[in-house]
């Protein structure tokens, strides 16, 4: 697993496959894991998790949201979103032209 | 590298986050580390993790870069390093998991120490500290050495916190506003290991748990109800009962739990009942000879009073109580016909003599506040004599206290006579008396400390 995240380099990043998973809806920690590991294979480490967590939420892409102590959910906010959506129209032109050209060669 | 092994080392590796990351993330993270099954791959992540948010120079700067460096110079300085710190660390940390816990689990100064319990030999005491949940801790203490306690090891887990007779296995609050406890191995008493946590069964707050005395059944006890477990196997436990489904002691006027939850919850000496407190002024006696058909056998009632501590008597005919405003119950609990209250001692807080004051001050607030003192309760081994510790505090803001430990002799009926007293200067703390009923324990409610002294 170790190798596919390298292999997905930087459109695998944390932070990315954390704003996805909360495009749905709030998550805490561990469902972020599990929904991340559902939907891209991805393996991440608590460690990564959170590091990349407190990242975004010092940047304003998520915030926490107050409920329990322990177990706190997080939900992307606008900033996030804009964000996610920019990033999604860039790897989208990325991936329309890497079609064309592997389609040509 | 044992999933085991992994989860310790990723558990004292959050502890080696910047204490303002801790007091933001570190529950959230403990409760992943929960449910995920930790590796290699974890710790590393953890490390990295840690490490790099040392350098963050938002949490702690801890490594001044010259600033005419450039970009890329401090960036390569970093990278550097964080090799030279790192890779050493990860080989060495394995070898000293301990030193890690006592460095980073430290109780804080002033958390209160919130429960304390004894193994049966009285060589091994957990002490636990209430205080938020990533940094409520469990301390170990060896007193083989009575005149010099030695602290064995410190690790995640607060208040109540109990530790099986035979010294064997501690269960903690596994904290986090889930009424759940978590059991830690500690027959190597250097190197706690957790072995489970007990999820199921209950809701609202903890606040009591007890082992019996064979060490085979743990019961815990939340606001919302009580439930027995089967921790013969203490890394494979096993929900035998939920007992309660009506609240426990959730209108209690103190706080939830109460203090040190210890006496509140506790097994008669052959095993085959245990007492619980259960709302105002009444304890209930449960069946648990057969403890996955444990029933009700009867909810004793005392007077319109909270019960702080409760105790059977060594032969467990007899079940002794203090309430929280001073009156000392005791409730024929065996032997023929129902069980009932047989002796009611009001007032024992009017004359617990107060540290500034003379013996006839009633108390803070007039002898009606909701804090009035904290109470422990013990026979002695050979049952003829009952002995109650209360923790009378001066008013705040002084943190000064006085311990007076009231000794009755006691006959078969649990009638009272003879009415000693003695008295001793403590700091504001919790009582606990030791088995044995020879040794008093007093939780700091400021210091994290705890004092022990013997009675004469």
């Amino acid at each position: 697993m170790h190798g596919k995240f390298d292999g997905l380099g930087r459109f695998a990043d944390p932070s990315l496959l954390i704003l996805t998973s909360l495009s749905d809806g709030p998550k805490h920690g561990y469902a972020i894991m599990t929904d991340i590991a559902a939907f891209s294979g991805v393996g991440m480490e608590p460690g990564t998790l959170y590091g990349a967590l407190s990242r975004l939420e010092r940047r304003g892409w998520i915030r926490p949201l107050a409920v329990g102590e322990r177990r706190r959910p997080y939900e992307i906010t606008a900033a996030g979103q804009e964000v996610l959506a920019e990033q999604l129209r860039s790897m989208q032109q990325v991936v329309r032209v890497a079609r064309q050209r592997t389609a040509t060669a | 590298m044992k999933p085991a092994l992994a989860d310790r080392l990723s558990r004292a590796v959050v502890g080696c986050y910047p204490r303002r990351w801790k007091q933001r993330y570190a529950a959230e993270l403990l409760d992943v580390l929960d449910q995920h099954r930790a590796g290699p791959r974890t710790v590393l992540s953890l490390a990295g993790g840690a490490l790099s948010t040392h350098l963050d120079p938002d949490y702690r700067m801890q490594i001044r870069l010259k600033p005419h460096l450039s970009r890329d110079a401090k960036l390569y300085i970093a990278i550097f390093a964080a090799i030279i710190v790192g890779v050493p660390a990860l080989v060495i940390l394995p070898m000293i998991p301990r030193a890690i816990r006592e460095s980073r689990w430290e109780p804080s100064s002033s958390d209160s120490v919130g429960a304390i319990a004894f193994s049966r030999d009285q060589r091994i005491m957990v002490s636990a500290t209430g205080g938020p949940p990533w940094e409520a801790t469990s301390t170990l203490w060896d007193l083989t050495g009575q005149a010099r306690p030695r602290r064995l090891s410190v690790f995640e887990g607060g208040s109540p916190a109990t530790i099986s007779p035979d010294g064997a296995t501690v269960a903690a609050n596994a904290g986090g506003g889930r009424a759940q406890a978590a059991l830690w191995n500690v027959t190597r008493p250097q190197h706690p290991a957790r072995l489970a946590v007990l999820s199921a069964g209950l809701s609202g707050a903890l606040w009591g748990e007890a082992f019996s005395p064979d060490g085979r059944i743990l019961a815990v006890a939340s606001t919302s109800g009580l439930v027995l477990w089967d921790v013969a196997d203490p890394a494979r436990p096993r929900l035998l009962r939920s007992l309660a489904a009506d609240p426990l002691v959730s209108d209690n006027p103190g706080p939830v739990p109460f203090g040190v939850g210890q006496g509140d919850l506790v097994f008669s000496p052959d095993g085959r009942m245990l007492a619980s407190v259960s709302g105002s002024g009444q304890v209930t006696l449960w069946d648990v000879a057969r403890p996955a058909r444990a029933t009700r056998i009867a909810t004793l009632a005392g007077p319109r009073d909270y019960l702080a501590a409760l105790a059977f008597s060594p032969r467990g005919n007899l079940l002794a109580g203090v309430t929280y405003h001073g009156s000392v119950l005791v409730f024929r609990v065996a032997g023929p016909g129902r069980p009932a209250r047989v002796t009611t001692r009001p007032g024992i807080l009017a004359s617990a003599r107060f540290p500034g004051g003379g013996s006839t001050q009633a108390g803070p607030c007039g002898g009606d506040c909701d804090d009035p003192a904290a109470y422990a309760a013990g026979f002695t081994p050979d049952g003829r004599a009952l002995t109650v510790v209360v923790d009378r505090p001066e008013a705040w803001p002084s943190t000064a206290a006085r311990d007076t430990v009231f000794t009755w002799q006691v006959t078969g009926s649990g009638a009272l006579s003879d009415l000693t007293t003695i008295f001793r200067d403590v700091s504001d703390a919790q009582p606990v008396l030791a088995p044995g009923g020879r040794i008093v324990a007093d939780g700091s409610l400021t210091g994290g400390e705890v004092h022990l002294w013997t009675l004469p």
